[in-house]
This record gives C-alpha cells, structure tokens and sequence, in this order.
C-alpha cells in the first residue's frame, strides 16, 4: 500500500458521490484518471483491505433495532455456540473477549420483540442461558471511517 | 417513516452488496433492474435523503490496512456524570464508537467506548488518556481475542 492508496481509501470511505461516474471525483483531486483508480480500487478489494463498497444503510431509519450482546460460555462450547449465532444474518459483529462474558456480538433486528425471541432461541438451542443484551441508552458517537 | 416500494427494495438488494468496479457502476446496475440510469440515480438520491442509505462508499478490513488493535472500553460512571462523559470521550479521534449502556448482572459498566490503535499498547495509553482526561478511574480495556464475524447486514432479502 503506498500513499496514493491511502489519499484513495481515505476519500473512497468518506464516500462516493452519486453520480453517473462516481470515480471521477476520486481521480481529479489525486491527478488520477478514473483506469488507475479503477485498478487501484480492484487490486485493495483484491488484497482484502477493502470489504466491501457499496451502500451503507441505516437500519434504525426502517425502524430495525441494533444491541450489543454477552454471553458467558464454557471455553469448550465456544465453537458450538458460535457456529448457531453466527448463522443469523442479523449478527453482524462476534469477538471473542476475555471478561466475564466472553462472547461479544451485535444484533440487528427488525423489532425489540424479535431481540428477545432470538436470544431465547441461541439459548434454547445451545443451552448457554448466561445471555445479556445491552442496548444502547445513549449514542456520543459512531465513526466507522479511519484516517490512513 | 416511508414504507419502501418494490423498486426500491430492488434497489437497496443490489447496493447492499459491492458496487461493481467499473466507470459507470449505476448503468451496470440499472440494466440489471431494467431501469435506466437517470432513474436509478434519482431512487438512490431519495434514499440518502431519506436516511436510509447512509452513504456510498468503501467499508475497510482495518486491521489489514495498518489498524492493527482495537479494544472495547468499558467504564463505569456515576449516573450523574454519563453525559458529560461521554461528550468528553466522543471527542477524541482515537475514539470511533461510544455509547451508553445499563449495567447488567456481573457486568457494572455503563459506558462503552471503541478504541483503534496501533498496537495493544497504544489502545491502553489512550485509554489512560481518557481516564485521566474525565477522571473516571474505573475501567477496563477488553482486546477482542478472536474474530468470529464481521460483515455489512443485508436488511433487505
């Protein structure tokens, strides 16, 4: 990765304009033209230090909820529980974490009701009844863009 | 809030996935919408304003692109002070999340803040940072150990 890599992925995170020709706006102010963006962009997807580009969407604008949850889980059915919370396309982000709840993941659901249905079910179906959410009393802040 | 049209969950399934690499993304995809160009960049355009596209744009793997550390940071505040805070913490760049949470059994931390660094210790001197900066003593700095996911939602199927 050299320093016109970053100038792209520092501008490409901020985010593209919607536009016939989004690159474009990439390109002048590097003194690029859009091919070697283009190329650039292809060879970080490539590499894996681009995800993903495309829209980033707000669920709480459809009325969809998001919670931190926590769960104790003996060390040994750490792969067994993880493997059921995973397969749910609403978890999103799952570490592991030594504390006293070890295994950390976000859920996003269509309703508050449908938080409590699905813990109940994780729990049902791997026995794990240590299970917390913690939803959020209070944004301060949610940056998920980093400066290179 | 606006229920969504059928052309507009079309719309949103194509752009939750990956823009394709191309000059002209938007025409690729309006073909494959049988839609043309101007009026998918309209729907789209309606979409940001709406709130529901937050922006088009690049989500990062952090760690590969040199953010190597990161660390959730839990502290425990004295309920009348969780506002003052928080503002504190939310303004230093090396903070990127920060939420208030209520304490739950075993687990007495209420506010919660998401530290990038360079390396493990970098995580800590920041954290030691904001702990002398609003004075909240009581705190600790959960390193994720494993990661067993990461990936956008898809909130329309």
């Amino acid at each position: 990765m050299d320093d016109t890599d970053r100038k792209i992925l520092n501008l490409v995170q901020k985010g593209l304009p919607v536009t016939s020709r989004p690159l474009e706006k990439i390109a002048e102010p590097l003194s690029l033209t859009e091919d070697e963006v283009l190329e650039r962009l292809r060879r970080l997807k490539e590499e894996g230090i681009i995800r993903r580009i495309g829209a980033i969407l707000d669920p709480r604008s459809l009325g969809w909820v998001s919670t931190l949850c926590a769960a104790r889980v003996p060390e040994e059915k750490v792969d067994d529980f993880v493997g059921v919370v995973n397969q749910h396309p609403g978890v999103t982000h799952n570490y592991e974490r030594y504390a006293y709840y070890n295994v950390w993941f976000t859920l996003t659901v269509p309703s508050w009701e449908e938080v409590g249905k699905t813990l109940a079910e994780f729990s049902k179906k791997t026995g794990i009844d240590e299970l917390v959410h913690l939803p959020a009393r209070e944004i301060f802040k949610v940056r998920v863009q980093f400066e290179l | 809030m606006i229920p969504l049209t059928e052309k507009e969950k079309a719309v949103l399934r194509e752009l939750q996935g990956d823009l394709p690499l191309v000059k002209h993304p938007y025409a690729e995809i309006a073909e494959r919408l049988g839609i043309d160009e101007p009026e998918l960049l309209k729907i789209v355009r309606d979409l940001m304003a709406r709130g529901i596209i937050r922006r088009v744009g690049a989500i990062l793997r952090h760690r590969k692109a040199g953010v190597k550390a990161n660390a959730m940071g839990v502290w425990s505040v004295p309920e009348a002070e969780v506002k003052r805070v928080g503002r504190l913490m939310a303004e230093d760049p090396d903070v990127t999340h920060c939420y208030q949470r209520d304490p739950v059994a075993h687990w007495p931390y209420n506010l919660y803040t998401m530290i990038h660094g360079e390396t493990e210790e970098a995580c800590e001197r920041i954290a030691k940072r904001l702990s002398e900066k609003t004075g909240i003593a009581s705190y600790r700095l959960l390193f994720s150990t494993r990661e067993f996911k990461k990936e956008s939602l898809k909130i329309i199927t």
